[in-house]
């Protein structure tokens, strides 16, 4: 049986509080939400925090809350409560889809949107999806605060720019224009309880529905560092009128955007290849669901 | 240093101290001896130690007693009526569902949990909301077919 290591725990009442106690523990203390990840890191030794301090009692960090148009969604929102959200579904389908792809049924029901952005993982699910929607993060400090764009938040495996002391309170996803369509793409090999080989969110905006692309945005995840955008596919796709050569054009430019590695889930070959396919399928219906009839979000 | 908490398992009250190292699997099995949750892997992956945490299956390995404090909690042992057992244990151990039993508690939780909110599901969400429970000796069919079966008992 894996045994956690010893260390204290703190449930501090409010957000000033639990600043004041993690700038006094400085680097030694971490922030639990779900745990899905940190108790595994712990029991598996990789992580030796001397204090975890828990915010499940300090208030408004488990809304979602339709906000202009967009979202903000509380840091200690669950995984299940964003894939079963009908907010979600209707302003950031492609959250939702990439949500209910997470871990298993259980894992969902614990692990939370804000674990799943500060653990850093390359292979993420919900990073892609949120960087396609142009989603920004808001950093609490001890007596500051700031907003960070997902899209620079990594800075590569387990690393991302938030500092010791701060604390991600919650995800802003600003609404979506007219003629969007947005899709994401998890291969693994099963359904649940898998990291994925290669994973893909793309979304499109038109400038009408029969019209020009004006905004392109892929993310590929688990072939690089960190979730990284395709941006020579990204580039050559705007301006341009969609079609299967041009996105046929971009998912072979995306190949070359990624830097895959050889691991036990996947050669770095098959992963380019996937990339290839996963930008292909996405694009396409990325475009089908931007030039339809559907209103509301990506 | 130990805290206090106070839960409620299988609608019972408990205050028990606890180490902040101590995981719910280790608070239920070891100080509350609720032999019923079983610890598989420990880290998430295998859901032998499934627990309702406050209406929802989670893996107990990974929740920590101290993160429990002020719930309500489910374990195998809460789920029969009194001497008879629920629909769902019964379909299990009539249908052939069970082989060695290491999974059939966190299995069982899983099942009676979607079928609070999903009545009637289909084979594929049966599938789904069992897909966190790893099951060694059935091939999982007799285990949906079960979950299937109780559903149909349920709705009479």
């Amino acid at each position: 049986m894996l045994l956690l290591p010893k260390f204290d725990y703190e449930e501090p009442k409010s957000l000033p509080e639990a600043l004041a106690v993690l700038s006094e523990l400085k680097g030694n203390a971490k922030v639990i939400a779900g745990g899905t990840d940190l108790i595994v890191n712990m029991k598996k030794g990789t992580l030796k925090p001397a204090c975890l301090v828990s915010l499940k009692k300090v208030e408004g960090l488990r809304q979602i809350v339709r906000e202009g148009g967009g979202l903000t969604i509380g840091s200690h929102v669950t995984v299940a409560e964003i894939a079963e959200s009908a907010t979600v579904a209707w302003v950031a389908p492609v959250l939702a889809r990439s949500a209910s792809g997470l871990g298993s049924p259980l894992i969902r029901n614990r692990a939370t949107i804000g674990g799943n952005i500060v653990t850093a993982r390359p292979a993420a699910d919900l990073p892609p999806a949120l960087m396609v929607l142009g989603a920004e993060a808001m950093l609490k400090g001890n007596g500051k605060g700031r907003s960070v764009p997902l899209d620079s938040f990594f800075t590569g495996p387990g690393s991302s720019v938030i500092e010791t002391g701060e604390v991600l309170t919650s995800i802003s996803i600003p609404s979506a224009p007219p003629f969007t369509g947005a899709h994401y793409v998890k291969l693994g090999h099963r359904a649940a309880l898998e990291i994925a080989i290669v994973a893909v969110a793309s979304r499109l905006t038109l400038y009408k529905p029969d019209g020009v692309i004006v905004d392109a945005r892929i993310v590929l995840s688990a072939v690089a560092p960190t979730a990284i955008h395709a941006v020579s596919a990204e580039k050559a796709l705007t301006g341009q009128r969609p079609s299967e050569e041009l996105f046929a054009k971009a998912a072979s430019l995306a190949v070359t955007d990624c830097s895959p590695i050889t691991d036990i889930r996947g050669g770095a070959g098959y992963r380019r290849d996937m990339v290839n396919a996963l930008v292909r399928r996405t694009l396409t219906k990325a475009y089908h669901d931007a030039s339809g009839e559907k209103e509301g979000g990506a | 240093m130990k805290k206090l908490i106070t839960l409620t398992v299988n609608e019972r009250v408990y205050e028990v101290a606890v180490a902040p190292g101590r995981t719910l699997t280790q608070l239920l099995r070891d100080d509350l001896n609720l032999l019923g949750t079983k610890e598989g892997c420990g880290v998430g992956d295998c859901g032998a130690c499934t627990v309702i945490l406050d209406g929802k299956p989670v893996n107990s390995c990974l929740v920590l007693a101290v993160q429990a404090d002020g719930s309500t909690i489910k374990t195998i042992e809460g789920v029969a009526i009194g001497d008879s057992l629920h629909p769902v244990q019964e379909t299990f151990v009539e249908m052939g569902a069970i082989q060695c039993g290491f999974c059939t508690p966190g299995m069982i939780l899983s099942a009676t949990s979607l079928l609070e909110k999903t009545p009637h599901p289909t084979e594929q969400e049966v599938r789904q909301a069992l897909s966190g429970n790893l099951c060694r000796c059935t091939g999982y069919q007799k285990i949906v077919e079960a979950v299937q079966e109780a559903s149909r008992r349920m709705k009479k």
